[in-house]
């Protein structure tokens, strides 16, 4: 596992890569709670700017429970409660004050399965503009198109925009949500597992994809596969049960990490 | 090798077993379709019944019957104009009213409500569905029918109608077309086109929100937990998500409750007010199709029984076109969204 994992890995400079960007997200003393139940215990970290941050554990550590608090889509559902701060560009997004529509703009999402609106493949990405933007016609073209030529579909559906976005096959689509996403131009973009529910060759084009939107927007992709936190990620966080055991660049996480339980579970010994 | 025969025996039992299999599948075909067709022999025997018993209003009046208002017993000359006419009102003010409130109600169960209160709501609404329409009729005429005459129309014909009792027509009544003419105050009833419409979108309101309902929860949360993830306010996941994605499954639950309403009998016979007059006023008695068979169908004779009959069949008519022009939209919608 840690062979092949180390294999896929890009050859990165010596420095940390933490070391040299700048913090995006500062997570401090993070906590999470539903109907009682003590999800995550606090978390602290520190997400750098326009590097891609993959988290990695096994199932139940609370990987996704942590990237759904940072645009706090968790707040959509009642019961669920949130301590501690995430301070996105100096001001704390847990604050009620915070606005949440302009989090939302600030803060994109793709999920585990692509969702496509019921809608023809354009209002797709021209629906989440709307909601913060009042464009002309002429612009709004513009701006689908330059979402979806960043999200490498540009190509497959410049013909077809009128129609249905479902009539796309699952790669598509879920490229189509990351053009969603981008198309708001936000500073952070959140993938949960965003290849999970996609074959091997689409996961190879979202992944080439994430690398090649870093350079506009700070990542942070929950995964469940190893590998490929390792080919396409700066830095690493492992979870394990609620809690931050580890975080680091990418390359010493995977070939000399420094805690027990993140050398276990990167060469398969549990989760 | 003595397992060849063995082997050519059991292919012989399972060649019997096929044959056998096969002929059960097949009297089970025949007899799923024998139930599948009987709907449609219902379906068709009711409307040639009725076409065959109303035969002779057919073929005395001809078309006229359909434009004819005149209904003179006296004479034996029947329009069915009046009664199509007030099935078609009612109905129609019943949904307007009805589809609204359902949506509200079905939002706030589905998206809005704290979990503890969806349960015994939901249930509450499956309860109303199922009182018998005598009892809203009941309701309708002893109860609401007085309130509406004397609460609510005194105020529709001062600030809509034309002729109010004080003679200060407003301005809707007079640059608006049509509304004066329709809260125009002729009788001093409560029975109404308007007061039977609005009890029929009592009556149809737990029908349509319960399907509503239902079908809102069948949206993927993901599909919800996308677009707010895009900004979007509750209000705008309803409208722009979760009904596109629902579409055809609440319009069927609106003309679920469409379907009622046109054949609804016994509370639009009460508070309808049965009089055999077309009057542009909503807040006129009129009739419908389905209360005219039930007031005079006891007395009828001869043609008139006839007329009834033909009548029967008219509302056939008029819910069949009603579900076509309801698969129509359909196509149309989906049209328009590139499917």
């Amino acid at each position: 596992m840690t062979e092949s994992a180390a294999a896929g890995l890009h050859p990165q400079p010596a420095a940390s890569p933490e070391a040299v960007a700048p913090t995006k997200i500062q997570v401090n003393d993070l906590h999470f709670y539903y109907n009682g139940f003590h999800a995550l215990k606090g978390i602290s970290m520190a997400i750098p700017e326009k590097k891609v941050t993959a988290i990695i554990g096994p199932s139940g550590c609370g990987k996704s429970t942590l990237l759904r608090i940072f645009n706090r889509i968790y707040a959509i559902y009642p019961k669920l409660e949130a301590r501690g701060e995430v301070i996105l560009d100096g001001e704390n997004v847990l604050d009620s004050k915070y606005s949440m529509n302009r989090l939302r703009s600030k803060v994109g999402m793709v999920f585990q399965k692509p969702v496509p609106f019921p809608m023809t493949i354009f209002e797709n990405v021209a629906y989440g503009i709307r909601h913060h933007e009042k464009l002309s016609r002429a612009d709004m073209d513009v701006r689908v198109e330059k979402a979806l030529r960043d999200a490498a579909l540009w190509d497959e559906v410049k013909d077809k925009l009128k129609q249905n976005a479902l009539g796309l096959s699952g790669g598509q689509q879920q490229r189509l949500c990351i053009a969603r996403a981008i198309a708001l131009r936000p500073e952070v973009l959140l993938l949960d597992e965003p290849t999970s529910a996609l074959d091997p060759i689409a996961t190879g084009r979202i992944e080439q994809l994430v690398e090649e939107l870093k350079s506009q927007f700070t990542i942070v992709i929950v995964t469940h596969n190893m590998q490929q936190a390792a080919r396409c990620s700066d830095l690493t966080a492992f979870m394990y049960m609620g809690e931050l055991i580890e975080f680091d660049g990418t390359e010493k996480i995977f070939t000399k990490p420094s805690k027990k339980q993140t050398e276990d579970y990167i060469t398969g010994r549990f989760g | 090798m003595s397992s060849a025969p063995d082997a050519l025996a059991t292919r012989a039992t399972g060649d019997q077993r096929n044959h056998r299999d096969a002929r059960h599948d097949r009297w089970f075909r025949w007899l799923l379709m024998c139930c599948a067709l009987l709907v449609l022999a219902s379906l068709l025997g009711a409307a040639g019944a009725t076409l065959w018993g109303g035969r002779h209003a057919f073929a005395t009046f001809g078309w006229h019957f359909l434009v004819s208002s005149e209904w003179d017993p006296g004479n034996d000359v029947y329009g069915a104009l009046v009664p199509v006419y007030g099935t078609i009102a009612t109905s129609l003010i019943a949904l307007i009213i009805a589809v609204p409130v359902s949506f509200g109600i079905a939002l706030y169960l589905s998206e809005v409500a704290p979990p503890w209160l969806r349960t015994p709501v939901a249930s509450a609404i499956e309860l109303l569905a199922g009182i018998p329409s005598i009892i809203y009729g009941m309701w309708g005429l002893f109860i609401f029918a007085p309130f509406f005459s004397e609460h609510i129309k005194p105020w529709l014909t001062s600030y809509l109608g034309d002729s109010p009792d004080d003679g200060k027509v407003s301005w809707l009544a007079a640059h608006v077309p049509f509304v004066g003419k329709l809260f125009a105050s002729n009788y001093p009833f409560g029975a109404s086109v308007l007061t039977a419409g609005i009890v029929l979108a009592i009556m149809i309101i737990p029908f349509i929100s319960s399907v509503m309902r239902e079908v809102f929860q069948t949206v993927p949360t993901r599909l919800k937990e996308s677009a707010y993830a895009l900004g979007s306010s509750t209000w705008e996941v309803m409208w722009d998500i979760v009904l596109p994605y629902t579409r055809s499954a609440v319009i069927g639950g609106v003309f679920l409750g469409l379907g009622r309403a046109l054949g609804e009998t016994m509370a639009v016979t009460f508070v309808l007010g049965n009089a055999m007059d077309l009057s542009a006023s909503l807040l006129d008695p009129g009739a419908s199709i389905a209360s005219t068979i039930a007031n005079q169908f006891s007395e009828a004779v001869g043609l008139q029984k006839s007329t009834l009959m033909a009548l029967a069949f008219l509302l056939f008519v008029v819910t069949f076109v009603v579900l076509l022009i309801a698969r129509l939209m359909l196509a149309q919608l989906k049209k328009r969204e590139g499917v």
